[in-house]
């Protein structure tokens, strides 16, 4: 069959001298793969994967045309000819699956700093950027040749290497994108001023590649189409720039993106909290006015999703990013007709995007294997094994899945009534829905695996010994702690109380922070929405401190004002009692950095405290002859990642 | 002694090359002894990502030991495990802990240690020690004071237990300490203990520390005396916002408390060789950790030996602390080959003499004035203003960073010393450059951008004229009356001191600041939380998350950086604290002539010294290859 529901999505597409065999891109994106600035095998193996699972093109994260340009640690030296062993490396073993390969050529420009580099930042104009703040050199005339001509070779390198062509990144953090933008081009002379001028650089960059990989090799270039800043670039000069890119007859394809990287990361890898294809009037705007093929991204986490896109004419290439890191056989699945067989993605951005902010490798919060593509698993014991998990959160639900997919006989046990743990109810407050598909992925795996599923059933020592098993898996989660200050307070509960519906705070309410993610923030706008008035308080500096690493701050920020949600920081609860006269709480409350005091009262008080481990049958099954595992929150409560990396170890280990 | 720190040198997780060069320069500069990064020891402990691992040290610390004792320095290793106050993000295992208690700065909940694993942190530390002692190292300093498991097992913040870890709490460090001299028979055992955490409510209080002291002084060779926890996480190495030698008082009190005399060591800021001296005449300590003040000047040892001047440490912490997930290597504002050695030359040597005129006296021109000058070239330094330090001296100005004005006295120092030609109140002009056989151009930076509109009648100044014209004697003078705004779209010391200058006169003052928190970049210092506590006691409105966009006669419009929602506030005068220009006028008029520093693009004092120091060299070279060419 040729895609069967899929009409567009499996319909081959030229881009000048290659074909692609289907719609679906991979493109580029950071992963800290690098090592001393080259290419790894992790980075080799990471391609094959969307390969071998039938992406119709991968781009790579970009290669460094010069030494100036070094904004992260692992970002791949491009402009170094050592580079060319390890694209070889990555291109045969794309190759080796018939699907091809564009190299992104970058020089970021002064959206970087000179910590690694030791060298001034390079720029179209002397303005800091805004996350890295420091002030960059305007380029002269002759360094503006040697960007070009650094360009030119890199492209030299790859083709080298293998790849089927480049792709000029002239968007999120590009000086390229620096010279188009007359938020960072002030410059006087040919280079700035009318958008021809602007956009020189990258016609000459055009011209230097397209001679440095001449007609066999494509030539792709990424526009963004709203930078989303004061004075940015915006749709109309983004489609101006594209007909002038077509005109050059020297480029085979146009993608697209919205936002700046150091501005408005957050729409660029937008988090669950932004609808699917909200950058698609992007790509819809560079077709009508250019015939090369577009491509389209934004969010694009299903192949329904994707095909209609170009059934609807927005674009002719879809790029699936975290799609793919969530599920390398995104493509083959929906080609075979097993689209809910995809581990979809949540969007919730904490192992991909979080980890790329912190300079640590890609991950992926529902997929233990990604980022670690190149290394070996051991082989799976010849003899298939009994095992029992206790638990149907993420880890019990994953250690029974890589149990199961290892050939080993899986019983799954979970005292409630559905599996999922506490992951149903987080993903059962406002915009967090696609969290829910974490675990409805991994029952999904379980299922297709034949792991037997026992739900409304409470382990014991007794049911332990009757299943006679040769492994133990204990995911038993987390219960909720009180807070030493709550007391018995009954106007004191948890989030998962309300989560729930044991408890129904009304009124004025107090949400005491203690976990610095979502927790605390999505239950005020539960409760906002339900129209109580909420104050969120933390001992930290800032309430959801982790919400920026998701890009989750923002909009975070932009609900909390619309809801009439205030926030108070650097201040710690030292005690609550009942107030009397409204039935509601007192706090009284410490601002650690002045050491002042004062009360505070709220007809609820809603705690997100770190829970304690549920992990009541670990010392009774040491007293057993049994191999046991204690994993996920059941160790220590952490997050929803940590219990799949164990849970997947654990399946491993058996 | 040079103590253990962390550098982000190594390769993955063992010693590299570049470790083995940075402590060979120490101990070639005279250290008496140096404590090796902190490596830890067992597989369970990954701190940050180029952390050492003990299991993978061992021929680093050989390496290191055979480049240093020819120097007559003793090569101690570190070890540690820093348990809770790790990260789980490299090893994707739960942290270790006596019990749960998050971190206060990650809010990680760690897991409790069994017994099992409790074995095996004990044999961790011995098994590391043995590596350590078939390295032939001299000995191993053990880790119980800030990030560090010990410490927390020490701790009644951290350890809530009721076995015998909990009743018991030097239990731990007492059984590490006797597995740990098994393995290493006659050298040297030390311990780098926590005696104040700061945290008298829970935590380790100095009575405390001395009856930990009273049970482990007989079996170590020493102890270095240091305060600090989770809870005070930037005490254990401050900034220039404590005094030098601020644990001079606890030393003291460990001592005259310790039945058994050890050797105690004096940490904590010390970077003043006389202070050091004091401290041992006074019988404080028998040796002193001068850590950053070598990693200032690497010949600290040898220097005042001989009764020179030191390449002074000004405590600001912007290139040396590098736990940063960033993983910067370490580095030093005044000396940037700190961390660097295999890779920069040394700028020291000997040319045949050539003239050279260095254009401008800010710490590029100063720096490249100094290394030319020390080179045997006749150097003329003409500096616009009356006094030389350019932009290290107005940084010097800035409230709380007044220890600059240390760097800029040096190296004024040494340039007069090396007999440059010095020039102030001289503006060299186009004939004068053009005359002159080689130039070097370090005329630094000029008043920036500004992003928010002003009407006429508003009172606005840029920080560079707030600190030349405004202030006098540390206090502004000649504004008008009423409420003064520092404006901070950088968020780096500058803002946060100029608002704490301004507050201390007795005005009412408002800080404006684009991010959630003020001073984001002194994360990287250590100084955030302290600076945001510090503005909040002085009474400083604290704008977040906002962004200045228009100012008026008495008063200016903010607004919210993520609602767009605006805000009227009052105010006579904003100070703008922003982002400037190179000052580059020369420099355009003749694009041949090498710059440096800020007239490149404006950054920090550590760029400038960076850049004066390369372009001396590179002019130099070129020079020479000239001369070849001729």
């Amino acid at each position: 069959m040729s895609g069967g529901q899929y009409r567009y999505l499996f319909s081959p597409l030229r881009l000048g001298p290659l074909t692609v065999r289907n719609r679906v891109v991979f493109s580029a994106h950071l992963t800290n793969y690098a090592e001393d600035g080259l290419p790894s095998e992790q980075h080799a193996a990471y391609y094959a994967a969307r390969a071998a699972g039938g992406a119709g093109l991968i781009i790579t994260e970009e290669h460094s045309t010069h030494p100036t340009d070094w904004p992260y640690e692992k970002l791949i030296h491009g402009f170094n000819p050592s580079a060319i062993p390890g694209y070889r490396r990555i291109t045969e073993a794309v190759h080796a699956h018939d699907v091809p390969i564009l190299a992104q050529l970058n020089h970021n420009g002064g959206q970087a700093s000179s910590m690694y580099s030791r060298l001034p930042v390079w720029a179209p104009s002397p303005i800091a950027d805004p996350m890295f703040r420091e002030v960059p050199k305007a380029v002269s005339t002759g360094e503006i040749v040697e960007i070009v001509r650094g360009y030119a070779t890199v492209a030299e390198h790859c083709v080298a290497g293998g790849f089927d062509g480049v792709e000029l990144q002239c968007s999120h953090s590009s000086i390229v994108r620096g010279f188009l933008s007359p938020a960072t081009n002030i410059r006087t002379d040919s280079y700035g001023g009318s958008l021809p001028n602007r956009a020189r650089i990258l016609l000459e960059i055009v011209d230097a590649v397209r001679e440095a990989i001449g007609p066999r090799h494509a030539l792709g270039v990424r526009i963004c189409g709203d930078e989303l800043i004061d004075g940015g670039t915006t749709i109309d000069e983004a489609v101006h720039v594209a007909t002038m890119v077509e005109s050059t007859g020297k480029v085979d394809y146009i993608n697209t993106s919205i936002g700046v990287a150091t501005a408005t990361l957050f729409m660029i890898e937008a988090s669950m909290h932004i609808p699917p294809g909200y950058a698609m009037f992007i790509p819809s705007a560079i077709r009508q006015k250019v015939s090369l093929p577009v491509v389209g991204v934004g969010r694009f986490k299903d192949p329904v999703q994707a095909e209609r896109a170009l059934a609807d004419g927005q674009c002719d290439l879809v790029g699936v990013v975290r799609g793919q890191i969530a599920d390398a056989d995104f493509v083959a699945k929906a080609r075979a007709g097993h689209a809910t067989d995809i581990r979809t993605c949540l969007s919730c951005n904490q192992e991909c995007v979080g980890r790329m902010g912190l300079n640590r490798w890609l991950g992926c919060i529902e997929n233990p294997v990604t980022g670690k593509e190149s290394v070996r698993l051991p082989t799976p014991s010849a003899r298939s094994r009994q095992v029992l998990v206790i638990g149907g959160g993420p880890a019990g639900l994953q250690a029974a899945s890589t149990a199961a997919q290892r050939g080993h006989r899986v019983t799954l046990v979970e005292r409630a009534e559905r599996t999922g743990g506490q992951v149903a109810l987080a993903a059962s407050v406002p915009s967090r829905a696609e969290f829910l598909d974490v675990t409805r992925n991994l029952l999904t795996e379980c299922r297709r695996y034949g792991v037997r599923i026992r739900t409304g059933v409470t382990a014991d020592l007794g049911l332990v010994s009757a299943e006679q098993p040769d492994a133990v898996v204990l995911a038993t989660g987390a219960t909720p702690d009180r807070p030493w200050w709550a007391g018995e307070l009954d106007r004191i509960v948890d989030i998962r109380s309300v989560l729930d519906g044991t408890a129904s705070p009304h009124g004025t309410v107090v949400l005491v922070d203690d976990l610095g993610f979502h927790q605390a923030t999505s239950v005020a706008e539960l409760l906002a929405d339900r129209g109580c008035a909420v104050r969120v308080i933390t001992s930290g500096m800032v309430v959801g401190q982790d919400l920026g690493i998701t890009l989750d701050m923002e909009t975070w920020n932009i609900r909390a004002d619309a809801k009439g949600i205030t926030q108070d920081t650097d201040v710690v609860v030292m005690g609550g009692a009942p107030d009397e006269e409204t039935g509601g709480v007192t706090l009284t409350i410490l601002r650690h950095t002045t050491g002042e005091t004062f009360e505070l009262s709220a007809d609820w008080v809603v705690c997100a405290s770190h829970p304690r481990p549920a992990d009541e049958l670990w010392a009774d099954l040491s007293t057993m002859d049994v191999v046991a595992h204690r994993i996920g929150d059941c160790l220590t409560p952490r997050r929803a990642h940590a219990a799949v990396i164990e849970g997947h170890r654990a399946g491993v280990a058996i | 002694m040079f103590g253990p720190h962390e550098t982000n040198l190594g390769r993955g997780r063992a010693l590299s090359g570049r470790h083995t060069a940075y402590y060979a320069a120490r101990a070639a500069g005279g250290a008496g002894l140096l404590v090796t990064e902190i490596a830890s020891v067992h597989e369970s402990d990954w701190p940050y990502e180029r952390a050492p691992l003990a299991a993978e040290c061992g021929p680093g610390w050989s390496e290191i030991v055979s480049a240093v004792r020819p120097h007559g320095t003793l090569v101690l290793a570190g070890l540690g495990h820093s348990g809770s106050q790790g990260s789980s993000a490299y090893s994707q295992t739960a942290l270790w802990a006596p019990s749960r208690v998050p971190d206060v700065a990650t809010r990680e909940l760690p897991m409790e240690l069994g017994d099992a694993e409790i074995t095996a942190l004990i044999e961790g530390f011995a098994s590391s020690a043995g590596i350590a002692a078939e390295s032939d190292v001299d000995g191993v300093e053990l880790n119980a004071g800030q990030h560090s498991i010990l410490r927390q097992f020490l701790s009644g913040l951290t350890n809530v237990r009721s076995d015998a870890w909990g009743t018991d709490k030097a239990r731990l460090l007492r059984e590490v300490l006797a597995a740990v001299r098994s393995r290493l028979g006659d050298r040297l055992l030390g311990v780098r203990l926590c005696c104040d955490e700061l945290a008298p409510w829970a935590g380790i209080t100095p009575e405390h520390a001395v009856q930990h002291v009273r049970q482990i002084a007989d079996s170590v060779d020493y102890l270095v005396v240091v305060r600090g926890s989770a809870m005070a996480g930037s005490a254990t190495r401050p900034d220039l916002h404590t005094d030098p030698g601020f644990n001079v008082e606890l030393c003291g009190e460990i001592r005259s408390g310790m039945d058994i005399l050890a050797p105690i060591v004096l940490q904590g800021s010390v970077v003043d060789p006389a202070q050091a001296q004091r401290a041992l005449d006074e019988g404080v300590a028998d040796l002193v950790e001068m850590t950053r003040a070598q990693i200032a000047d690497p010949e600290l040892v040898s220097k005042t030996a001989a009764g020179q001047r030191i390449r002074p440490c000004s405590l600001s912490n912007a290139k040396c602390l590098v736990r940063d997930n960033r993983n910067p290597i370490v580095t030093c504002t005044a000396e940037p080959r700190s961390g660097h050695e295999t890779v920069d030359p040394a700028p020291d040597g000997r040319d045949a003499p050539i003239p050279v005129l260095v254009v401008g006296g800010g710490p590029a021109g100063l720096e490249a004035a100094r290394v030319l000058a020390g080179r045997g070239h006749r150097v003329r330094l003409a500096e616009r203003s009356a006094e030389l330090g350019g932009a290290l001296r107005l940084a010097a100005l800035v409230g709380g960073r007044s220890r600059l004005g240390t760097l800029a006295d040096w190296l004024i120092e040494q340039v007069y010393a090396l007999g440059v030609d010095v020039h102030t109140g001289v503006e060299v002009g186009l004939p004068e450059l053009d005359t002159a056989e080689h130039v070097l151009l370090a005329t630094g930076s000029r008043q920036g951008r500004r992003e928010f509109s002003s009407t006429a009648a508003a009172n606005v100044l840029d920080d560079g004229e707030f600190y030349t014209r405004v202030l006098r004697d540390g206090v502004p003078a000649a504004l008008p009356a009423g409420p003064i705004v520092v404006h901070d779209p950088v968020g780096g010391p500058v803002g946060v001191g100029t608002a704490e200058l301004v507050v201390a006169a007795g005005v009412e003052t408002a800080i404006v600041t684009p991010d959630q928190v003020v001073g984001t970049q002194l994360a990287v210092t250590g100084d955030l939380a302290a600076a945001n506590a510090r503005l909040q006691q002085a009474g400083v409105t604290l704008h977040k998350s906002s962004l200045l966009r228009e100012v008026r006669a008495g008063g200016a419009t903010l607004e919210n950086r993520f609602t767009g929602r605006q805000q009227e506030i009052r105010c006579a005068t904003v100070i703008h604290c922003g982002h400037r220009l190179p000052e580059d006028i020369l420099g355009e008029q003749r694009p041949e002539l090498p710059l440096a520093g800020d007239c490149v693009a404006p950054r920090t004092v550590h760029e400038a010294i960076l850049e004066g120091r390369r372009a001396a060299l590179e002019l130099v070279s070129r020079s020479k290859t000239l001369a070849g060419a001729g």
